[in-house]
């Protein structure tokens, strides 16, 4: 049994529901880098999107462009990540409350629950299918899309729904800053090829990607598998590596994608995981053009994904700044504070 | 026939007490343990809550934890529980295993004690203590390593859908052994949030009672070591019980209310009840969902009648005894409906005096003897969040 | 009466987030809930919340609302009875 990335669709601070990003990419100057957004109007009525916050409007957005109508209400399952849910609703619930306890919207509070977007979209979907919702620091995306792999190959799934979704406030952002998450200056590209001091830049992501087990003129790419590792040696990424390889007939990985964000600490790790895994494989970047956030991994298997869909890996996006041609096998690392680790494969079909 | 699941350890804490023992004693003599809170910090003491009675420093005490190490109440309820499953099922470290924790509230008891004086750089150790996922890795770091390791928040459901996680972990074949279940706390923002959705009840609640006004919170958590049975017999565990059926599905109805036909629930009943190959006769016992309020009792009955027709399992909400432990509810009515199968016994549907008009279901009113082969349990959340899990006696392969 | 309907209207525009609507496109006599405006559960105890806010009027039950909030001139008959501020 074979799964494919059928479908995919991000809005992030790059052109909107677009693969703009990959020939003719924005460069982002802030160290805050909000949704670009997308007309909202296309997607929702103003009736059903009137309560909901930027967040959750993105989500609703990305996942109704991902999936064609006639698909949705039979999809087996819808899986989300999010490291902080709705926190624009969180937040006004929060400093509402903050003044008394009294007289509160309750608006505000239910979409303060990270479950809110994943439920959000079964409602639009009108699927009763698998629903569930991560919120696992810097993996939870990649648990999401574990969950929804082994459903598949428990033959469960035939077709899924997976979303990585956060969102940063001006007040989030800040209290991030007050620990040292952010760099006191934007970060370039040149920040992510070489890092030498601490602190990253904030993104906002929402990338929603259609897993079938069905092959379409459509598809990315073939997925073959995610693990997650906590605190795992590196024999055993090793070991599971060589494994995944074999399974998948794949003799050499042509390309790394890594989660280099400009903060030394955490690139340091990519250059050290790149050169035992396989110090030959081009590694791609993405974070220099999306920031930061908890869910950002989504986009770097959407990165990888569209790059097997092209057939290459352009310049801008290889730590060589060289175009890489013949792409068939790209491994997606990603990695939390050097304690929670994925590793993704996906190869072309 | 793939390889069963079974259970070998199982840990709890709730306004009920800390310990198996101690709660299964509490449902024997239908303890009441819903009252004014006397730890959280809000103005609206005037609703009751299921409140654990140790303090922060009391449960850090009990844990050896100094009280200057940085943790939030979330996972210090976690830590009390989890060392009981961990105890209780003697696993060891040679046995790859998996921690998924169910949490939504996470450190939010702490931020929004802090949160001004974040800005003001004070406290700022509790800033990334905020999230969920920094809860379940506190109690890692103290508790040491797991192989594989995260975080679920489906609100209600959420500690149910970890347990149907760790099973379909160890059926793939990625780990042999799962710790799963949740934990939450109570905190201002959402004892506020319920408020603020009208339905908190001012007195101790009375899931499934015809005039039905609300719920009570209550905060704990619950976690169960679940094993492939190969790998419990080889190390010759004790097998409490099986897991043999689940599901986790959606209602996609609406954000707080349930559809007409109650979709979600009936399919989650049902899917489980499918995949443990057992019929609606075979359920002994269902630890309901119950919560309490007009919506959520009115539309779980009328679930009950579409799965079991007329002829439905004695039922009862446990939630009388703890109140709502919101993301922690699946696992801590997971840890009672085990003890209900292992000690044959039915636990009490608190204050309850007369049924719904519009469905008539009477759940048990008194903590009854009964011998129990199969037994239900019902985690429903916020945005159709729906999940079922059935527990049934030990049937060696 | 006629001002203190316009007021709802305007307040509910805004409390419910009706971008597209304007206090003209609202019956003061049509349903609020289901047909007519197509209002839900928490829009009701949005509603409350402006009640208590804007003229302390304090509802114990969300069913209380449900008499209350037929119609916006119901709406501003029983606020005019019972407002405190």
């Amino acid at each position: 049994m074979s799964i494919f990335i059928d479908k995919a669709a991000q809005i992030s601070i790059q052109q909107p529901l677009s693969n703009e990003w990959f020939t003719n990419p924005m460069q982002p100057t802030e160290r805050l880098c909000k949704f670009s957004l997308p007309n909202f109007k296309q997607y929702l009525s103003p009736a059903t999107s009137r309560r909901m916050g930027t967040a959750l409007k993105c989500a609703l957005s990305s996942a109704l462009s991902c999936v064609p109508e006639e698909k949705r209400s039979n999809l087996d399952g819808i899986l989300t990540g999010t490291g902080l849910g709705s926190i624009e609703n969180t937040e006004n619930f929060l400093l509402a409350m903050l003044q008394g306890e009294e007289g509160l919207s309750p608006s505000n509070f239910m979409q303060s629950t990270h479950n809110t977007i994943g439920s959000q979209i079964a409602i639009a979907f009108k699927c009763h299918g698998y629903n569930i919702t991560y919120a696992h620091r810097g993996t939870s995306f990649d648990s999401a899309l574990l969950n929804a792999i082994i459903k598949f190959k428990l033959k469960e799934f035939s077709s899924a729904l997976v979303n990585g979704v956060d969102e940063m406030t001006e007040k989030y952002f800040q209290l991030f800053d007050q620990i040292g998450y952010w760099k006191d200056r934007s970060v370039t590209t040149d920040d992510i090829r070489n890092a030498s001091s601490n602190g990253s830049f904030a993104g906002e992501n929402s990338v929603s990607l259609l897993l079938t087990d069905q092959k379409s003129d459509d598809t990315l790419c073939e997925i073959c598998d995610t693990e997650l590792f906590y605190c795992p040696t590196d024999q055993r990424l090793k070991e599971y590596i060589q494994k995944l390889c074999k399974e998948n007939d794949i003799h050499q990985i042509d390309a790394i994608v890594i989660g280099n964000n400009g903060d030394d600490e955490n690139d340091k790790e990519y250059k050290r995981l790149c050169g035992f895994i396989e110090p030959s494989a081009t590694p791609i970047i993405y974070k220099h053009l999306f920031g930061e956030s908890f869910t950002m991994s989504g986009i770097g298997v959407y990165v990888g994904a569209t790059c097997l869909k092209e057939g290459y890996v352009p310049a801008h996006l290889t730590m060589n700044n060289c175009q890489l041609n013949q792409l068939k096998s790209v491994l997606v690392l990603n990695h939390f504070k050097k304690l929670d680790y994925s590793i993704t494969l996906l190869k072309s079909c | 026939m793939t390889e069963k699941i079974v259970i070998t350890g199982y840990g709890i804490i709730s306004s009920l007490g800390s310990g198996v023992e101690k709660t299964r004693e509490a449902l024997l003599k239908e303890e009441k343990s819903i009252g004014r809170v006397a730890h959280l910090c809000t103005k609206h003491t005037e609703i009751p809550c299921g409140e654990v009675k140790e303090s922060d420093e009391e449960l850090k005490h009990q844990l050896g934890i100094g009280n200057d190490v940085v943790i939030t109440r979330t996972p210090l309820l976690a830590l009390i529980a989890l060392k009981e499953a961990l105890e209780t099922s003697k696993l060891t470290d040679q046995i790859s295993t998996a921690f998924i924790n169910g949490t939504t509230v996470g450190g939010m008891e702490k931020s929004e004690k802090y949160y001004n004086d974040f800005f003001e750089g004070k406290h700022t150790e509790y800033i990334a203590a905020h999230d969920c996922g920094a809860g379940t890795e506190l109690v890692s770091h103290l508790f040491g390593r797991f192989d594989f390791m995260t975080t679920i928040s489906t609100a209600c459901s959420s500690a149910a859908n970890s347990v149907i996680l760790g099973a379909d972990l160890i059926k793939t074949g990625r780990v042999d052994a799962a710790i799963v279940g949740g934990t939450e706390s109570l905190s201002k923002f959402h004892l506020n949030g319920f408020n603020s959705l009208m339905i908190l009840e001012h007195q101790p609640c009375r899931p499934f009672e015809k005039s039905n006004q609300g719920l009570n919170l209550g905060e704990g958590a619950g976690y169960i070591v679940i094993e492939r049975e190969s790998v419990a017999k080889a190390r010759g565990a004790h097998i409490l019980c099986e897991l043999s059926g689940y599901a986790n599905t959606c209602d996609a109805f609406h954000q707080t209310a349930t559809s007409e036909t109650s979709e979600g629930e009936y399919k989650a009943m049902t899917q489980a009840l499918h995949k443990a190959h057992l019929e609606t006769t075979d359920i002994d016992y269902i630890n309901a969902h119950g919560t309490g309020t007009a919506d959520n009792d009115l539309h779980e009955s009328i679930a009950l009648k579409r799965v079991f027709g007329e002829h439905i399992p004695p039922f009862s909400s446990t939630k009388s005894f703890t109140g709502h432990t919101t993301s922690a509810a699946g696992a801590v009515e997971s840890v009672i409906s085990i003890l209900a199968l292992q000690h044959g016994f039915i636990p009490a549907n608190l204050g309850f005096s007369e049924p719904i008009e519009a469905t008539g279901l009477i759940p048990v009113k008194k903590t009854i003897q009964k011998e129990l082969n199969h037994v239900m349990t019902n985690s429903f959340g916020f945005g159709g969040n729906d999940s079922s899990c059935i527990f049934s006696k030990y049937q060696p392969s | 009466m006629d001002s203190l309907i316009q007021e709802l209207k305007e307040e509910i525009i805004q409390s419910l987030n009706l971008e597209d609507m304007k206090p003209e496109d609202i019956d003061a006599n049509a349903p609020l809930f289901g047909e007519g405006l197509g209002l839900d559960s928490i829009d009701a105890l949005e509603l409350i919340v402006l009640m208590e806010r804007n003229y302390g009027i304090k509802l114990n039950n969300a069913n209380e609302g449900k008499e209350i909030f037929k119609s916006i001139q119901v709406m501003a008959d029983y606020i005019s009875k019972n407002r405190t501020k």
